[in-house]
């Protein structure tokens, strides 16, 4: 952890100077400090949403270039006649089904609210029109503050079937089938080779844990410095248990392995610097597609890895550097107005990407070329 | 009372996906509350499980072949061949198709799936799996960020050894998916708790669903208006629970544990305290039945965190300090650095007294009818299952390998000291 924290500390001293002759950053490094009561989406949505908006709309534009017709009208929402020819059948037994469906729902809970006092619906308040195709979707009743607005570039293309009533359907098509009976498993339990018991707390208590997680942490020696808390070491405690709770045969165990296990597991959680600038960059060209970066940046990583990192990497300094970077271009562009042709701005983006980050990207190992936006 | 045994089940990868640019559900949050719950030291007192991963055959026990099919195969590379069904499965707007889709849906239900049986075999008498939860799924369609509802297939798994399920929902969101899979059954009551009206997402949960058939009256639904804070929102859930626990008996419970009810959600309108959420786990556990606990909706990561660690310590029963200890997410937490931060919230508190007395009276009075209901009957609850001991035992073949799982257990007998192939001391080992 604190090496991490290092290497990007020596990233920030890198990457900052050319930048910070053009603006002064100040206000913006204040402004981002005050942020802190905001939920981590807005920070999120302001690095991110600034860095790869123009991008995904360039690649957009190009994808739309090479689309067949009739896809880019479907994109742009002509969508009506396509959908009734692909699924006239369909739309029919959708209705019937919900049709039918919502009588029976009707039917049977019609009687018990006559039963009930009237005062209960007053206090009920308005009860709303359940078929609104704004029940379907879960984020679009949120709140949507400005930021996430940029955010939903998704157009509601929701098909006229579809619009089903928001009643709960009754029919073989909705419900589970309840096993009947009770029953036994048989000799084998169904899942039992699959799971891995990692701790189990009934076979030994506080005090000899404690006692030899101490004794652990003397064999590991850990890289952050033991404070008063004693910190859980999963890798030692997984260890007792699999020794069957006999804390000394762990310890035998454990003093056995250190030296390999301790430096392999550095070399695979620590970023090199090459790795979290390949990573910024893929960042600033794809957004949150962590499946593309992986792919065409930090290929020695998997994606679950990238995931894992981004939310490290977003709370640190290294992250602010590269936000107040985002925003400083974005500035640069305001600042000039006859600067709005796209084309334009992809070629100098790419002009200084390329000056900028070329020495980065030689991948060692693959071979692979710089990736092409 | 004695204490009861947590199992907790979590795939240290199942954190390690994203939805999407802007996508409110983060499954990092996951990891985010395992590391809390390490670093708290609450592991020390819970079995910990890496869970099964749940194959698509397991998922079809609930759904259906085609979609679960669909899952299977498609990703963001070949997402065009698929158009025609990414509306069908409603696949796309709020679930997304992303990279390691399935693979994400098979580690959290095969954590569900796990816990329940568990339960069934009396490993555990509470089993947590703060990765589940995804109760929006239909049997044929992806709906609210949920795509398999491993809810669903856990109950399944429980009714096998279960006369009674009862399903409990306190996320912000009706419970639909669930309930529509058990509509018309009387072995599991669903009871869900949630905002209603002004077409709050699912549009569902009015409180005259009731169900239908043999299922009537084991629908309960308790439709609350935004605002709710902890003094409103117990004063509707402990009679409600003691009513269904009078009147039901369940022999198993499933309580599904949504944060978005918690007050500042990005998604959510109510305005409980991770305390006044906690309450209503509290009162559960301590109601002394077999409970599946799991996550849900909870969509600001840093209160989903706090609330889930939280009542982690209350299922093991442990105190754990206001502090939060440290994390590689600590900086998630500033600027308090707490576990219980005091709730400011803007949101007006829309349900009165008089609405939440009406309303609990209203879902009283259709829980006694299950009392007279004929189609409770008393089942016969079968004996223990197989114990651990004869599972070891009948062990068949010697020329099999035997599973890591097994191996883990043989392990345990304190005076065996030979430990597998890798045993460095084999030669001198008594056999």
């Amino acid at each position: 952890m604190e090496d991490t924290v290092s290497t990007q500390k020596q990233g920030k001293d890198e990457d900052s100077p050319s930048k910070d002759k053009l603006f002064d950053p100040s206000v913006e490094l204040l402004l981002n400090d005050f942020d802190d009561e905001q939920t981590l989406e807005e920070e999120e949505a302001l690095a991110a949403g600034e860095a790869q908006d123009q991008d995904a709309e360039l690649s957009n534009l190009q994808k739309e270039g090479n689309m067949p017709l009739e896809e880019l009208l479907a994109l742009y929402g002509y969508q009506g006649e396509n959908q009734e020819n692909e699924s006239p059948e369909e739309e029919g037994n959708e209705e019937e089904a919900s049709i039918e469906m919502s009588e029976t729902v009707e039917n049977e809970s019609e009687p018990s609210p006559q039963e009930e006092p009237s005062k209960l619906h007053i206090l009920y308040g308005p009860i709303p029109d359940n078929d609104q195709d704004e029940s379907r979707l879960l984020r679009s009743v949120s709140r949507v503050s400005e930021e996430e607005e940029e955010d939903y570039d998704y157009s509601p293309d929701e098909d006229e079937w579809r619009k089903v009533n928001k009643t709960i359907m009754v029919g073989s098509d909705y419900q589970a089938q309840i096993p009947e009976g009770l029953c036994h498993y048989d000799d084998a339990l169904p899942y039992e080779n699959e799971d891995k018991l990692l701790w189990n707390p009934s076979e030994m208590y506080g005090d000899t844990v404690e006692e030899f997680l101490k004794k652990a942490s003397a064999i590991t020696k850990p890289p952050l410095p033991i404070g008063t808390q004693l910190r859980d070491d999963e890798q030692a405690l997984y260890l007792l248990q699999q020794c069957g709770h006999n804390a000394e045969e762990a310890l035998r165990r454990l003093r056995m392995t250190v030296p390999t296990s301790a430096t392999d597991t550095m070399n695979e959680s620590l970023w090199s610097e090459e790795e979290c600038r390949n990573f910024e960059s893929g960042v600033r060209l794809f957004g949150k597609n962590f499946h593309l970066i992986q792919q065409n940046k930090v290929r020695t990583r998997s994606v679950g890895e990238l995931v894992q990192f981004y939310y490290l990497w977003k709370k640190s300094e290294r992250h602010d550097i590269f936000a107040n970077k985002a925003r400083l271009e974005k500035k640069k562009y305001a600042l000039h107005p006859g600067f709005t042709d796209f084309m334009d701005r992809f070629l100098e983006d790419q002009d200084s990407r390329d000056c900028s980050s070329s020495p980065n990207i030689q991948c060692p190992g693959n071979g692979k070329p710089p990736p092409d936006t | 009372m004695t204490k009861q045994k947590v199992s907790y089940f979590f795939n240290p990868d199942v954190g390690n996906f994203h939805y999407g640019t802007g996508h409110p559900m983060k499954p990092h949050r996951l990891s985010v509350i395992h590391s809390l719950i390490l670093n708290y030291g609450l592991h020390k007192h819970m079995q910990i499980y890496r869970p099964y991963k749940a194959s698509a055959h397991d998922m079809c026990r609930f759904h259906s072949d085609e979609y679960i099919d669909f899952l299977q195969k498609v990703t963001p590379q070949n997402i065009q061949a698929f158009t025609k069904h990414l509306s069908h499965y409603n696949v796309g707007d709020d679930c997304p198709v992303f990279y390691g889709l399935f693979d994400f849906c098979s580690m959290y239900t095969g954590a569900s799936l796990e816990g329940a049986m568990k339960l069934n075999n009396h490993d555990c008498d509470i089993a947590i799996n703060w990765s589940g939860g995804l109760h929006h799924a239909k049997k044929f369609e992806a709906s609210g960020f949920c795509y398999v509802n491993d809810i669903v297939i856990g109950i399944l798994e429980l009714l096998k050894y279960h006369p009674r399920v009862l399903y409990i929902d306190i996320d912000v969101h009706h419970g639909d998916g669930v309930q529509e899979a058990f509509y018309l059954t009387d072995r599991v009551m669903t009871v869900s708790f949630h905002k209603y009206g002004n077409y709050f997402f699912p549009g569902t949960g009015d409180m005259y669903e009731i169900g239908a058939e043999s299922g009537r009256y084991y629908s309960v639904n308790v439709p609350l208006k935004e605002g709710i804070d902890d003094g409103s929102y117990w004063q509707v859930f402990k009679p409600v629970i003691s009513a269904v626990m009078e009147f039901y008996q369940p022999t198993a419970i499933v309580l599904q544990c949504g944060a978005d009810s918690l007050a500042n959600d990005r998604l959510g309108c109510f305005s409980l305290s991770t305390k006044g959420h906690g309450e209503c786990v509290k009162f559960v556990k301590n109601l002394n039945v077999p409970t599946l606990v799991v996550g849900g909706g909870g969509y600001t990561l840093r209160n989903v965190a706090r609330c889930w660690t939280y009542e982690t310590s209350l299922l093991v029963d442990e105190q754990i300090s206001n502090e939060l200890p440290f994390t590689e997410y600590l900086e998630f937490f500033a600027p308090d650095f707490t576990l219980h931060p005091e709730v400011v919230t803007r949101q007006e508190n829309a349900n009165s007294k008089q609405y939440l007395e009406a309303i609990t009276k209203y879902t009283y009075d259709n829980l006694k009818m299950c009392q007279h209901s004929p189609s409770v009957q008393m089942h016969d609850v079968p004996g223990p299952a197989i114990s651990e001991d004869e599972k070891m035992k009948e062990e068949e073949d010697p020329d099999v390998r035997i599973s890591q799982d097994l191996e883990d257990k043989m392990v345990e007998a304190k005076n065996e000291f030979y430990d597998g192939d890798k045993d460095n001391d084999k030669d001198d080992s008594k056999t």
